[in-house]
């Protein structure tokens, strides 16, 4: 590796989101407007503008639990190697309950890790990013993945013990990366494929695809999957599941009382500490919050000039710039397609029953359920519908993330298939969701601007509500 | 060779419309890993979906992206502005995520009446070759009750014949570069290797027969460098030829219009489970997981046989499988001390040729060839 | 003994004319509609300059575009690509050089030699002109002010506004956006040079530079970009006397010199 590039990646990326939680850890639970002043005040600009957004008093107290919680996680990992356990390192898109489940096995979510670097850290992930690419990796692959295995590449940073391709068959520019990191770096690679058949038969074979990588991980963990675990992290599923559903009928509301930026507590939630007590805490707080707002008559008279969903993924590089933007603006962010999981409780009867459960919870995961289905259009589409239904969304944004080629592959399909079941318009936006320099936020709100005003309100699909 | 010829210009060559006279239904398909026998036996003709290197997508473009690759843009081009009308049905594989956009949308906008997707496993293993055994099988069944066929292990074994058959013919032109003299050119291999699914089985055999008859009486090619070219899913014969007048010959490749295509390697006698194998175990794709060591190992050893001197691997633009396994590929082949070129390259784009000649004659300097 | 270099770009091109271990005489035009045209009327006026004709000449080469073409017409006697000669040029000017940046209208290419000029690595742009010249001709087009204004007046840039990552078509309309946002145009054309840098540094990273580095091509004249490659590099980059747009030429001249011997 040439110095150069070494010299700019500096340190890895996961040694400075951990250096940065375990401080934030230590704030009080509740900060006054003055101690949250001081701290923006000492923190550089980039980390500031989304600690500026995060610890704002309307939704303080979700994001102090949401923090606690990621701090667990990456204190978790990092003792990991001390304590004899075994770090895995997995795709959003792979349930980590199973992984909870192992006494000797932490669960480690690329993409959480490059959000968190995203978001916190001065200079984003770019660095990581160009390391990658000083490589000669080609430019579009994806960045959620690419930045926090940039950062490992480099080998500056912690690395696990063994990497899960959990996007086989249904992604695969994201299990082509794994794949590289776990070749270059030396990791072992489990491959769980999802095969594009949505009947029985593909069930089926993932079922025992499945029960193979757990095969794996006991191998790797050095124990074998034990029941008393396996209903402890059942149970606390089926409370993050409750949680979910109770957060999913509270989005029905008109105006919309759960604040954008939870649906990215949401999926942190649900990518690394579901079936955990921190995930229950954190999702506990989302709902809180959310039924406050529901019930304060200040909340509910306000303006909604428009309730907006995100097709596929949002941005996630500037928070304030655009969740607190959005906010402001009127418009309900009312997440993206990374809450279209569906999840079901488990049937605590038996292991298997267990088993069964979380299995076809992973069958059903976000874009495992989409892109990796027989069709990549059709899923995705029927799930966009019944999302525009429930929320009672009037208009809905492709962010246009340059490396997800399935779904621009089927874009055009599922804008005019949209439109035509529902009236509801799309506007189709390109950009990258963890690169600011792609496309620049101010360029995005104009772009969404203009939709609003423009496409949305015009078609008289608007749900203004004052009480 | 003007046989071999008007099969890689046009796309609607002459045995397509012989077929079409005679009644015979033609099926196109994409991707290496589709057994062809079993539309042989079938009575079919198989026909692989091509583009030829043009590279206008004018109305492909209002379904694919600019994100997605461009030979499957070319490609649903073709299948929207009836160029591919000939087809009777089409048959679908999960080759890569560019090729089932390219799938998905082309039965959105234009459907055809026999439409069938094999799920191709991602993985070679045990479990992984039931499950193909068994897609195999629902091909079959799918075949003979849209076609009225009759598929049978009688027909099936005659078909692995002839495949067989055609396999042998084709390594014995291609390694004939392999040992002195280079009498074909890296160019002239890819024309076969695109005319392969461009007619049937056995006309195909007249047609390699013929070509062997010429090989000794042919003048050998200078030769300024030997290459090998590896990479993404290409048919643009004109680009390697184009390439090949720099003076570096490719005498070996990875292409899936080349190397590729011939590997049959299978132990299984019962032919569903032969072909299984056949198509599964020796699929030297990137879009396979779990088995990059074999397909390190087969171009290494193709590229000591071919005592080759550079290697230039290719990748089309948006195409994620061939771009990153090129860099841990050429990480492995300057490891084994062979030069490497990495090329990124729109699909068909003719204009760029000079700026893909510029970097191939540098390379060739930097070889001191 | 005489040895001709000619270097046809997409703007301008060169001629050189090697005498010894000199230059004896060169000259630059800016391009006309054939290649053939410009390398004939280029090498004729650097030829001229010292009362020589193409027959004075033991050996030339050609390199750039229509360099094949410009063989076939008997202009030169080999052809080379831009990179050798480039590589080649720059070595020759500073022997301790091994990574040359070459950013010209339409390409961008990073290259590495050894100690004796030869070519070991390269990496150069793919189809996409956002990390050459060209990116800078629209930007500054777009800005109302000329390509050689945009060095200096992004020198006076109170902060600094970052293209994104596009092609130059979307960075054109960006531009645009931040203007009629009331952004000043130095503080854009600071942008536009970090941006422009950005992009040469992915090539930088991928052929893994080695010390000590230096710039050719037109770019090379914008201080602005070789600030930012600098600061990016973490290193200083060398510097010359001779013009850096004639490097390539000067590297074609330096080949031929060096066939002469093994094809005469």
């Amino acid at each position: 590796m040439n110095s150069i590039s070494k010299q700019a990646s500096q340190t890895g990326l996961f040694s400075r989101v951990y250096s940065l939680f375990s401080v934030l850890k230590k704030l009080p639970p509740q900060l006054s407007e003055e101690e949250l002043e001081g701290l923006i005040k000492v923190l550089p600009a980039d980390s500031a503008n989304s600690m500026k957004s995060l610890l704002k008093p309307s939704i303080q107290q979700a994001s102090m639990t949401f923090i606690q919680m990621l701090s667990t996680a990456l204190e978790e990992t990092k003792a990991a190697k001390q304590s004899g356990k075994k770090v895995v390192l997995a795709p959003f898109n792979f349930p980590p309950e199973i992984i909870h489940a192992f006494d000797n096995l932490v669960p480690i979510t690329t993409e959480v890790l490059t959000t968190l670097g995203v978001v916190a850290l001065e200079g984003q992930g770019e660095r990581y990013w160009s390391y990658a690419m000083g490589l000669g990796l080609p430019d579009h692959l994806c960045s959620a993945n690419t930045i926090d295995l940039g950062s490992m590449l480099s080998g500056m940073d912690f690395e696990p013990d063994a990497i899960i391709s959990g996007c086989v068959g249904s992604c695969d520019v994201n299990s082509k990366t794994h794949e590289f990191v776990s070749l270059l770096v030396g990791l072992p690679q489990i491959a769980l494929e999802k095969p594009p058949d949505n009947t029985a038969r593909g069930l089926k074979i993932f079922k025992n695809n499945y029960y193979k990588m757990i095969r794996q991980l006991e191998e790797l963990a050095g124990e074998e999957l034990k029941d008393e675990n396996l209903r402890m992290v059942a149970e606390k599923v089926n409370r993050c599941t409750e949680l979910y559903r109770d957060l999913w009928e509270l989005k029905k509301q008109i105006p919309c009382p759960v604040p954008g930026i939870f649906s990215l507590f949401i999926c942190a939630t649900r990518f690394a500490m579901w079936g955990r007590d921190e995930g229950i805490k954190t999702l506990e707080s989302c709902l809180a919050v959310s039924r406050r707002n529901f019930e304060s008559e200040a909340y509910r008279s306000r303006e909604e000039a428009a309730r907006v969903f995100w097709i596929y993924l949002s941005y996630y590089y500037d928070l304030v710039r655009f969740y607190d933007w959005m906010e402001e603006n009127h418009i309900s962010n009312m997440g993206d397609a990374l809450q279209l999981a569906f999840p079901e409780p488990l049937d605590l009867s038996s292991r298997e029953t267990i088993l069964d459960g979380m299995i076809e919870s992973a069958w059903n995961n976000v874009m495992t359920r989409q892109m990796g289905a027989a069709s990549m259009s059709q899923r995705w589409i029927e799930d966009i519908v019944y999302v525009i239904k429930e929320w009672h969304i009037n208009g809905t944004i492709y962010c246009g993330h340059h490396s997800c080629k399935q779904t621009w592959s089927v874009f055009s399909m599922a804008r005019n298939e949209v439109l035509k079941r529902t009236g509801v318009p799309t506007l189709g936006l390109q950009g990258d969701s963890w690169i600011r320099s792609m496309t620049p936020m101010s360029v995005i709100q104009e772009e969404i601007e203009q939709f609003v005003h423009n496409v949305i309100n015009k078609r008289g699909r608007r749900r203004r509500t004052r009480a | 060779m003007t046989v071999l010829n008007s099969l890689t210009g046009v796309i609607k060559n002459e045995y397509v419309q012989q077929a079409r006279a005679r009644g015979q239904k033609i099926v196109g398909y994409a991707c290496l890993a589709t057994p062809r026998e079993v539309l042989d036996a079938a009575g079919l003709f198989p026909y692989r979906l091509k583009a030829l290197g043009k590279g206008e997508t004018e109305m492909a473009d209002a379904y694919l992206s600019r994100f997605n690759c461009g030979f499957c843009r070319s490609c649903l081009q073709l299948g929207l502005d009836g160029t591919y009308d000939f087809l009777d049905g089409i048959i679908e594989t999960n080759g890569c995520d560019h090729l089932r956009g390219m799938f998905e949308n082309w039965q959105y906008a234009a459907p055809r009446s026999f439409f069938h997707y094999v799920r191709v496993p991602h993985l070679a293993d045990a479990d992984s070759m039931r499950w193909f055994v068994e897609e195999i099988e629902l091909l079959i069944e799918a075949l003979n009750e849209h076609f009225g066929a009759d598929v049978n292990d009688y027909k099936l074994n005659k078909a692995i014949e002839i495949q067989d058959q055609i396999a042998a013919k084709m390594r014995r032109i291609y390694e004939s570069r392999w040992g002195g003299e280079i009498k074909v050119s890296g160019h002239e291999i890819m024309s076969l290797m695109v005319a392969e699914g461009s007619l049937p089985a056995p006309d195909f055999v007249k047609l390699l027969d013929g070509f062997i008859g010429t090989l000794e009486d042919r003048k050998p090619i200078n030769c300024r460098a030997r290459l090998f070219m590896g990479g993404a899913a290409t048919d643009e014969i004109g680009l390697i030829a184009e390439l090949e007048q720099l003076g570096g010959l490719m005498v070996a490749d990875s292409f899936c219009f080349g190397g590729r295509l011939f590997l049959r390697e299978a132990v299984a006698k019962a032919p569903v489970h032969r072909l299984a194998e056949i198509y599964l175990n020796n699929l030297m794709c990137p879009r396979m997981f779990m088995n990059y060591p074999q397909r390190k190992a087969f171009i290494l050893e193709m590229i000591e046989k071919a005592a080759v001197d550079g290697a230039v691997l290719f990748h089309n633009k948006f195409c994620d499988l061939h771009g990153i396994e090129n860099v841990k590929l050429k990480m492995n082949l300057e490891e084994a001390g062979l030069p490497v070129l990495l090329l990124e390259k729109e699909y068909g784009a003719g204009a760029d040729i000079g700026r893909l000649k510029t970097r191939v004659q540098a390379f060739l300097e930097r070889l001191k060839r | 003994m005489l040895y001709g270099g000619i270097d046809v770009g997409s703007l301008t091109a060169q001629a050189v004319v090697l005498k010894d271990n000199a230059i004896y005489s060169f000259q630059s035009i800016r391009v006309k509609p054939n290649p053939v045209d410009s390398a004939a009327t280029v090498l004729e006026g650097a030829l001229k300059e010292k009362g020589l004709t193409l027959k004075d000449l033991c050996f030339c080469v050609s390199t750039g575009y229509g360099r094949e073409q410009i063989q076939k017409e008997g202009l030169s006697r080999e052809n080379m690509s831009e990179i050798s000669c480039h590589g080649k040029g720059a070595w020759w000017v500073l022997p301790q050089v091994r990574t040359i940046i070459d950013i010209g209208g339409q390409d961008a290419k990073v290259i590495r030699v050894d100690k004796d000029g030869e070519l070991v690595n390269f990496v150069m742009n793919d189809k996409c002109a956002a990390g050459t010249g060209r990116f800078l001709d629209v930007m500054s087009k777009t800005l109302g002010i000329s390509v050689e204004e945009l060095g200096p007046l992004s020198f006076k840039a109170q902060q600094v506004i970052e293209m994104s990552n596009r092609c130059s078509i979307f960075c054109e309309t960006e531009v645009h956006h931040y203007l009629q946002r009331g952004a000043s145009p130095a503080d854009l054309a600071a942008g536009i040079n970090r941006t422009m840098a950005g992009r040469v540094m992915a090539l930088v990273r991928r052929v893994g530079p080695e010390k000590e580095i230096t710039m050719t091509g037109g770019v090379a004249k914008n201080q602005s970009v070789r600030k930012e490659l600098e600061k990016a590099m973490g290193t200083r980059m060398l510097t010359y006397h001779v013009d850096s747009q004639i490097i390539g030429a000067l590297g074609a001249a330096l080949i031929a010199r060096q066939l002469r011997g093994v094809k005469q």
